[in-house]
């Protein structure tokens, strides 16, 4: 997130006036704001307490001491680490494969003119606006029919494929910008155009690929629906869908501590992402001109 | 030439298979099942009963599947305006030389990414626990009678709040893109002849922003037919009428919980037919009663 403040002026420098005039707008934010921190600083207080303790509204005061024992908990006995290692690896698999395939496609897409160009590019479009709801029946009869095949392998394909067509299209604008004058130089160096595009091209649009990659981490970590009808069985669940079996069969265990430690577990890697990488996200959600 | 034309073939096979094979053929299927009975969603085309409109029939004539185009009614309706409302109140109050605003921006938008399951748990477990949650210490604390927000009367509403909150950063975003675009000499001329900021986010703001009212309206719509997780995060084990929705009752029809025997895959391909086609309504209705004419920003 920006901590740091750009347009920071010296403290006498500042407008009193103007700044009055704005302060309905700064309590509304700060109102919106402390409520996110408090319930998020609840949680991570919670993940350290006992059972007891959350039930007794005692969170903060850590009578017993820090218990992080409940995250060891969570992440061996309630299966965690098996969801978390699941889910890094569609994750990690999934944008690594999308990019094989899009950048390629994408790239001849907005530099060769060829037949079907152009409906490939609609296509695309249409397909990027397609409801899962329409698509999940068919793909879960074909893909029954290779039951032997596992589980993760084809979680891991459809992820891919869901991300194709929005990463294809996010990469069209880029690849259309790079100057000719790079595939002449390289074809007159007796480069070969798979060649060129590979070594020089592909580098170009390296920005591109970071920003169209991380939405597509935070789409395959973040997806649920598809999770749950083709990867939910606890040995190859994502995170997701995990944390909805924990708390499933919290009925039955009642441990709150494991349960929050497991939602602190779940939600911090695309949170840590999230902080690091914010300016690039929040640019990316309306600079890209489509929605991931 | 020739050489590139076998790279071209090459280079954009596995995006037209992906096509092919993840949208084309599934999307005409659905389209098919959704005038066939068949027992199972894995049977072969050999074992289809053609039922004509018969599945369109049953849906609309279920009592669930009603009740779940209501919920999604009252979702589009009172969590649009809400959120909608509040999406625009941020970016105004963002836009307007705020100090900080980068930082707001980004806690704003944080629920947006960060895994809705985890952010639901912790709504559901905390902020709405009857005994020890956010809510009811505020009303103990002012001494009022505490409620059971999970009830069934209250579930709706309670499930409609935590995902306005979720929400509310990415409509804020497209508001933000849209005003940052008008240009800046207009509040300029406005405030040296004396209007307020109220006034001119009335006069200025408001009807310039009609492009991006009608991109949100849209993913709006798109994210209300499609709305599955907080459902299901609200009724985890048995669906729940009080919180059904379509997606969920195609979920339940296409793969019944165990035990049941009433899977129908042709129902469940129909419900999504008229998902995707209200989508498909309601985006064309857009483009024709929204023209974003009047002034191109």
């Amino acid at each position: 997130m920006g901590f740091r403040n750009k347009e920071k002026i010296p403290a006498h420098r500042i407008n009193w006036k103007k700044e009055a005039t704005m302060l309905p707008g700064y309590i509304i934010l700060l109102v919106w704001l402390g409520f996110t921190a408090a319930f998020l600083l609840w949680i991570l207080g919670a993940s350290l307490s006992t059972t007891p303790e959350i039930m007794q509204g005692k969170v903060f005061k850590f009578e017993t001491g820090l218990h992080f024992e409940n995250y060891a908990l969570a992440w061996s006995q309630q299966n965690v680490a098996r969801y978390f290692a699941n889910s890094l690896l569609y994750s990690v698999a999934g944008c690594f494969f999308t990019i094989v395939i899009s950048a390629p496609a994408s790239y001849v897409l907005s530099r060769y003119k060829f037949i079907c160009n152009k409906i490939i590019k609609s296509s695309l479009i249409i397909a990027m606006s397609v409801p899962a709801v329409m698509i999940v029946l068919p793909i879960y009869a074909i893909t029954a029919s290779w039951r032997n095949a596992p589980d993760r392998l084809i979680f891991t394909v459809l992820m891919i494929f869901f991300r194709v067509p929005y990463t294809t299209v996010y990469l069209l604008n880029f690849f259309a910008t790079l100057s000719r004058s790079y595939e002449e130089a390289a074809a007159i160096d007796g480069c070969s155009p798979a060649g060129t595009f590979w070594r020089i091209m592909f580098p170009l649009v390296q920005p591109a690929l970071v920003t169209v990659t991380i939405f597509n981490f935070l789409g395959i970590w973040n997806e649920f629906f598809m999770a749950l009808i083709f990867a939910s069985s606890q040995s190859v669940a994502p995170v997701g869908v995990g944390l909805l079996q924990i708390v499933n069969s919290m009925r039955y265990t009642g441990q709150y501590g494991a349960l929050f430690a497991a939602v602190i577990i779940v939600f911090l890697p695309t949170f840590l992402l999230y902080i690091f990488l914010s300016e690039k996200i929040i640019a990316g959600v309306t600079g890209g001109g489509v929605k991931g | 030439m020739k050489k590139d034309y076998k790279m071209i073939v090459l280079f954009i096979l596995p995006c037209v298979i992906t096509l092919l094979v993840m949208y084309a053929y599934p999307v005409v299927r659905t389209f098919l099942m959704s005038f066939f009975s068949m027992p199972n969603i894995t049977a072969p085309v050999g074992e289809w009963e053609f039922a004509g409109f018969g599945k369109y029939e049953k849906i609309f004539t279920s009592t669930t599947f009603i009740r779940s185009i209501q919920n999604m009614l009252m979702i589009w309706i009172f969590g649009g305006i809400i959120t909608l409302a509040l999406a625009l109140l941020f970016a105004v109050i963002l836009t307007s030389g705020i100090r900080f605003k980068k930082f707001f921006r980004a806690a704003i938008y944080m629920p947006n990414v960060i895994s809705a399951v985890a952010l639901a748990t912790m709504w559901i477990q905390y902020i709405f626990n009857q005994q020890y949650g956010m809510l009811n210490s505020l009303i103990k604390f002012f001494n009022g009678t505490p409620i059971n927000w999970l009830a069934t009367d209250m579930k709706f509403w309670a499930m409609l709040g935590s995902f306005i909150f979720g929400a509310v950063g990415y409509y804020m975003l497209i508001f933000i893109s849209g005003i940052e675009k008008i240009p800046q000499d207009l509040y300029e001329a406005a405030t040296i002849d004396g209007a307020s900021k109220i006034q001119q986010a009335f006069k200025i703001t408001f009807p310039l922003l009609k492009g991006v009212t009608k991109t949100n309206l849209t993913f709006w719509t798109i994210n209300t037919a499609t709305f599955y997780l907080w459902s299901k995060m609200f009724s985890p084990v048995d669906t729940e009428a009080s919180v059904v929705v379509p997606v969920m009752y195609l979920y339940d029809t296409a793969f019944p919980s165990r035990g049941s025997t009433g899977a129908d895959p042709g129902a469940a391909a129909a419900v999504g037919i008229v998902l995707a086609l209200i989508i498909l309504a309601v985006y064309l209705l857009m483009n024709k009663v929204i023209k974003d004419d009047e002034v191109e920003l």
